[in-house]
């Protein structure tokens, strides 16, 4: 092997140790603990996101109510053909619905005794929260309201609902010819849907808790689609506020819309306070089950759930196979 | 044939010791060496500070109005989404610059600008998601350059029943090369969805309220030359 002249290796080891001077220096720049713990850097997808669910402990309690306007009438002065509780406790993002019977013989504030339904007539949707706040001594926080060509509208403004039709439907008078099983109702059909009584076994009792059915078909779509594109929940919001007339401010649309998105729509209860039918005055009314109401009411005003202890029969039982 | 002048001067000059020609070089190497480890060392430029981040603008799609009165008058409404996508845009297009392009944040783990588009309710999830929000707190020990591609962004704009914009949907698709100290490139893919509003007391017209995004990177070949590195705007 060949040496190297004295001089030149002296100035290769100079300039050796000068390269190690540099390198240590330029190595320090980078602890060592760091540089290890460097990742490949996000080679599986990740995914980061806030939802401004509300997370209150305090339940809110909405007061649904399908008018049953006609395309050309007035929502708020006809009567109500739905009436429902929608109560969601936020912090533990959960929520019942509860029907109340819309030909209920109840006292409204100001008119006497008479069936719930006309109170929307008599004093719009303030007359009807009012009663159902001495119904149930629950103070509603909002109400939101619907008429025909409106709820008609809204469910086709979200492409239809996909609802899971607990049995056979088969009536005229509604035009609800439906065979049971998962599918995506449009407007009209979702409105047969939430309209026919006659075919089922309890009649008003039984379509209530088919409309309840409808709104957790929406609560679980909401969330269905909020995951895939958050885009959509504006569709939602607009939808409901340019067809429906509600307390509700925009903003608050929202943030009950966010907080929908965070409930699990299969858990939520929907009931209807059972009661039975009578004769008042040659009106046919139901007189409510006062003991099961006040049992419900309690449970509500607790924590906005309901217990299971508390969740009475199914009026569509028979039709159930329950 | 006689050497010149000059050329006598140039074999004179290598006659000079070695030795006495490496000295200066060494002392430059050390003086070097120790002002990079006296700068506590970040890979910064030699006599600066960080490059300026590469230029980039998203790409942004036309509006969408989304109205919530039933006789809002859909032109005029559609023609001021456009307008608030004109106004947040600016916000989207520093949030990521600040998240991944700028060097002077990503090389030494300085993400706080970033978290200034964020309302305060969303700030905090956003700053315990940094590692997929951003580039990442170790991307300095990794990367040497990133490189924006094209980027696209388009908008939805709720309208309140007065016309008033209540709130705005921004879809994000930003795609970035990261150029790895190892010389090996990675495809950053940032995809997902802003909400923001209009939040009383923040210094920015449009804050983000809430954000649903997704990371999803991959190893990528190095850009081709003719590959743009900047988008540019257009309606």
């Amino acid at each position: 092997m060949r040496m190297l002249p004295a001089r030149r290796r002296a100035a290769l080891l100079v300039a050796l140790v000068a390269a190690w001077v540099a390198g240590s220096a330029l190595g320090a720049t980078h602890p060592a603990g760091r540089a290890s713990a460097a990742p490949l850097f996000q080679l599986e997808p990740a995914h980061a996101e806030y939802v401004p669910v509300l997370d209150g402990t305090k339940p809110i309690y909405v007061l649904i109510i399908g008018s049953d306007a006609r395309p050309d009438q007035a929502v708020e002065s006809q009567r109500a053909d739905s009436i429902h509780i929608l109560s969601i406790n936020p912090a533990k993002h959960k929520a019942a619905i509860v029907g109340i019977p819309r030909d209920s013989y109840v006292e409204i504030p100001g008119v006497g005794q008479n069936k719930i339904n006309t109170a929307l007539f008599y004093g719009g949707p303030d007359l009807v929260v009012q009663t159902v706040e001495q119904l149930t001594d629950l103070k509603m926080d909002y109400w939101a309201m619907t008429g025909f060509a409106s709820f008609e509208q809204m469910v086709d403004d979200v492409d239809g609902l996909v609802v899971d039709v607990p049995f056979a439907m088969n009536d005229e008078a509604s035009r609800a010819f439906f065979e049971p099983g998962v599918q995506r109702l449009d407007g009209d059909n979702a409105l047969a849907f939430a309209r026919n009584r006659h075919d089922l076994p309890a009649g008003d009792f039984g379509r209530s808790e088919n409309q309840g059915r409808l709104m957790v078909a929406a609560l679980a779509q909401l969330k269905k689609e909020f995951n895939k594109d958050p885009a959509r929940m504006l569709i939602w919001a607009a939808s409901f506020v340019r067809n429906g007339t509600t307390s509700l401010a925009l903003d608050e649309v929202l943030d009950l819309a966010f907080t929908g998105t965070a409930v699990n729509a299969n858990k939520v209860e929907n009931v209807v306070f059972p009661g039975g039918v009578a004769m008042v005055g040659g009106l046919s009314v139901v007189t409510l089950n006062q003991e099961t109401l006040d049992k419900i009411s309690k449970d509500l005003a607790d924590d906005g759930l309901l217990k299971k202890a508390n969740v009475p029969p199914s009026p569509n039982e028979p039709l159930l196979g329950g | 044939m006689t050497p010149n002048r000059a050329q006598r001067g140039a074999s004179k000059k290598r006659r000079v010791p070695l030795a006495l020609l490496i000295v200066p070089v060494v002392l430059v190497a050390i003086g070097v060496a120790i002002l990079l480890a006296l700068r506590g060392g970040d890979g910064a430029i030699i006599g600066g500070g960080d490059e300026p981040p590469p230029p980039f603008d998203f790409i942004v799609k036309p509006a969408t109005a989304i109205l919530t009165a039933p006789d809002a008058d859909e032109a005029t409404l559609s023609a001021n989404a456009d307008e608030v996508a004109q106004e947040i845009t600016p916000t989207i297009d520093d949030l990521y610059t600040n998240a991944f392009l700028d060097p002077s944040n990503w090389r030494h783990d300085d993400y706080e600008e970033v978290f200034a588009a964020f309302g305060p309710d969303a700030a905090a999830t956003a700053e315990q998601s940094l590692e997929t929000l951003t580039l990442g707190a170790t991307a300095g020990d990794v990367f040497d350059t990133v490189e924006p591609g094209k980027s696209k962004l388009s908008y939805q704009v709720l309208f309140d029943p007065d016309g008033e914009p209540d709130t705005a949907v921004v879809s994000v698709i930003f795609r970035a090369t990261a150029e790895r100290k190892s010389g090996t490139y990675l495809a950053i893919v940032s995809e997902g969805e802003f909400f923001l509003g209009q939040i009383d007391g923040q210094e920015q017209p449009w804050t983000i309220t809430a954000f649903d995004v997704t990371r999803d990177d991959h190893e990528t070949h190095p850009p081709s030359a003719s590959a743009s590195t900047s988008a540019s705007p257009s309606a």
